[in-house]
């Protein structure tokens, strides 16, 4: 190979410039940027709900952050404001995603408060609604004969129904829910807040 | 002719030097002026997004600061009319009133609260059902408005946000709107008069299965106050449903059941409901007096809102909604709903769900109204709608 050190710096040099630019600058830009005050830390149970969030994959199919309405109607479809840097401050990995096969998660704790509808929906989606594409999660929960006490009975529609059996969240279930219904961000936005103005540009407000 | 020699290896062929192209130097030169022009337009949605929020949130400071006559003439004048004098036997006068004559708590107290039952305003018997503000103005705006109201029509005098905040801690377990003239009499200031007795509706037993599916659900199912709130306050796009008609919200919990209003976070548990359920749970929340909890949260423009709410746009062929939701969006029972102090996320998500609707179901009204409404209007009017004080809790709603 001919001239081999200076393509070795150039190829370096671009490296370089693409990290400081895309990575570098945003931490400098972010990393700085307190919780917004309406924003309460996870729990433990919240936290391993999370973990299993992210093992569980559903990340591939639903993102948490939602667009401003110059860019998309994600308000109209209950999916609350566009998100802001503060609204990540406690999310270590983030769980943003890019996929949008279901609906966006950022604002479900308060769009769908109920954690029997969770527990229901994630033992059989299909019991909720006759269209959905999600999978079942039917091994976070156990097939019982009857209820111990202390027992989370998971309710179901008449046709969905086990004869004779009652279906129980397992703990992982509820931490699962635990962490979905945490994922409130309903708080006003602080004014200072850092956020994507990108596609303000008179479009929808004109 | 020499003998040709071992064959070099790591020969390498190369290009001897060729000067570039032009054309590439202008290729190269018209992306660079391209990608300029690219970040300079760009970098003016910053400057425009800022502007955006900074004019939302003097917007938001005048109607914070607006002047008692002001906050008068947008949230009373429309049933008290402008000059106070009232609308002969539906709405009490302010003038000659002995309300506004009354010691200052009085004011603040059925502004605070409302009221909902028989009162007797200069000879003049009424059916009173004034809404609760308490829940949509500050200490400060409520203090400037009967300040206005005392002015123009009472004694005089300054009240001061203080006062009303601290009549507002005394009372702020009451819950529900004041019965009538005569409570007020009885417990504010006797100076008032003679007001007629309040006799609660005989149907006012509790409905205890109403009540335990609301809390606890039908055999195991959903709860509606799990998502919809202790009070039926609603949040988000999960709808308000206290003071809500109770014909209507029976007949909605019919259309979930049947199908006509589709709706899959519904269905399983509508469908679960007796005849006699779906009218019990519609009286429960029609007699809910909870306090608004809806704020404008989707940064539509109020003042648009205000006028499509109250005079409609007739270039785009959209009625007011009060034309046919009642005066303040209260709702005529029983098929048409309430829509002041709903969620501004569920009204702005509804109008988008009634205009899919628009070709579908030809003679419907709403949603071919909704279908001309475009995604800043949606947002305007639920915002707006937001604002306003919860539909007043009547014997009217919860009649049968």
């Amino acid at each position: 190979m001919n001239r081999s050190l200076p393509l070795v710096i150039l190829a370096m040099a671009i490296l370089a410039f693409a990290t400081v630019m895309l990575v570098v600058a945003p931490k400098v830009q972010i990393g700085r940027e307190p919780a917004a005050a309406g924003l309460k830390p996870y729990t433990t149970e919240q936290l391993r709900g999370r973990a299993l969030y992210s093992s569980l994959g559903c990340v591939y199919c639903h993102s948490q952050q939602p667009r401003a309405p110059d860019q998309a109607p994600d308000a109209e479809r209950g999916w609350g404001r566009a998100s802001i840097a503060a609204d990540y401050a406690y999310d270590s990995p983030h769980l943003m995603g890019t996929m949008r096969t279901g609906p966006d998660l950022l604002n479900v704790g308060a769009r769908l408060p109920s954690a029997s509808w969770q527990l229901t929906h994630l033992y059989q989606p299909r019991a909720v609604s006759a269209w959905s594409i999600m999978p079942a999660y039917p091994f976070l929960f156990e097939v019982k004969d009857r209820a111990s006490p202390g027992d989370r009975v998971v309710w179901l529609p008449e046709d969905r129904r086990i004869p004779g059996k009652v279906v129980v969240a397992r703990p992982q279930a509820r931490d699962l829910v635990a962490y979905l219904l945490s994922l409130d961000r309903t708080y006003p936005v602080p004014r200072s807040a850092i956020r994507d103005d990108g596609y303000s540009r008179g479009g929808a407000t004109q | 002719m020499s003998k040709p020699g071992p064959v070099d290896e790591a020969y390498e062929p190369y290009e001897p030097r060729r000067r570039v192209p032009l054309p590439v130097y202008w290729v190269a030169i018209a992306l660079a002026l391209w990608g300029a022009l690219t970040l300079w337009q760009d970098s003016t949605a910053d400057r425009t997004g800022a502007r955006e929020r900074l004019m939302e949130a003097n917007a938001l400071e005048r109607r914070q600061t607006m002047t008692g006559s002001a906050l008068f003439a947008e949230r009373c004048a429309t049933c008290h009319q402008a000059d106070g004098s009232g609308i002969s036997g539906a709405i009490p006068p302010l003038a000659s009133s002995r309300f506004v004559q009354a010691d200052p708590r009085v004011i603040v107290q059925i502004l605070l609260h409302g009221i909902n039952g028989p009162i007797v305003v200069d000879g003049d018997d009424f059916n009173g059902h004034m809404p609760a503000f308490g829940s949509v103005l500050d200490h400060d705006q409520l203090a400037r408005l009967a300040t206005a109201v005392r002015r123009t029509w009472g004694p005089g005098g300054i009240i001061d946000p203080r006062f009303v905040a601290a009549e507002r801690a005394r009372t702020a377990n009451r819950g529900i709107p004041w019965s009538g003239g005569a409570e007020i009499a009885a417990a504010l200031d006797p100076a008032i008069g003679i007001q007629p007795a309040y006799h609660p509706p005989a149907s006012a037993s509790a409905d205890t299965t109403a009540l335990s599916i609301a809390r606890n659900g039908k055999s195991g199912g959903w709860s509606c106050a799990s998502c919809h709130g202790a009070n039926g306050e609603g949040r988000d796009g999960v709808p308000r449903l206290a003071g809500q008609s109770a014909d209507y919200i029976a007949g909605q919990l019919l259309a979930f059941a049947n199908g006509s209003r589709p709706n899959d976070i519904m269905r399983p548990v509508a469908s679960q409901l007796s005849a006699s359920e779906r009218g019990g749970l519609g009286r429960l929340y029609a007699a809910l007096a909870s306090p608004s909890t809806s704020r404008s949260e989707l940064a539509g423009d109020l003042a648009r809102g205000a006028e499509l709410a109250l005079y409609g746009d007739d270039r785009r062929n959209l009625p007011s909604c009060f034309s046919c939701h009642g005066p303040s969006g209260f709702g005529v029972a029983p098929s048409t709903p309430s829509i002041a102090a709903q969620q501004p996320g569920y009204t702005a998500g509804r109008l988008a769900a009634l205009a899919r609707f628009a070709r579908s179901r030809p003679g419907a009204v709403m949603p071919a109204i909704a279908a001309r409404l475009n995604d800043t209007d949606r947002r305007a009017v639920a915002d707006y709608l937001a604002t306003l004080p919860p539909s007043p809790v009547t014997a009217r709603k919860d009649a049968r």
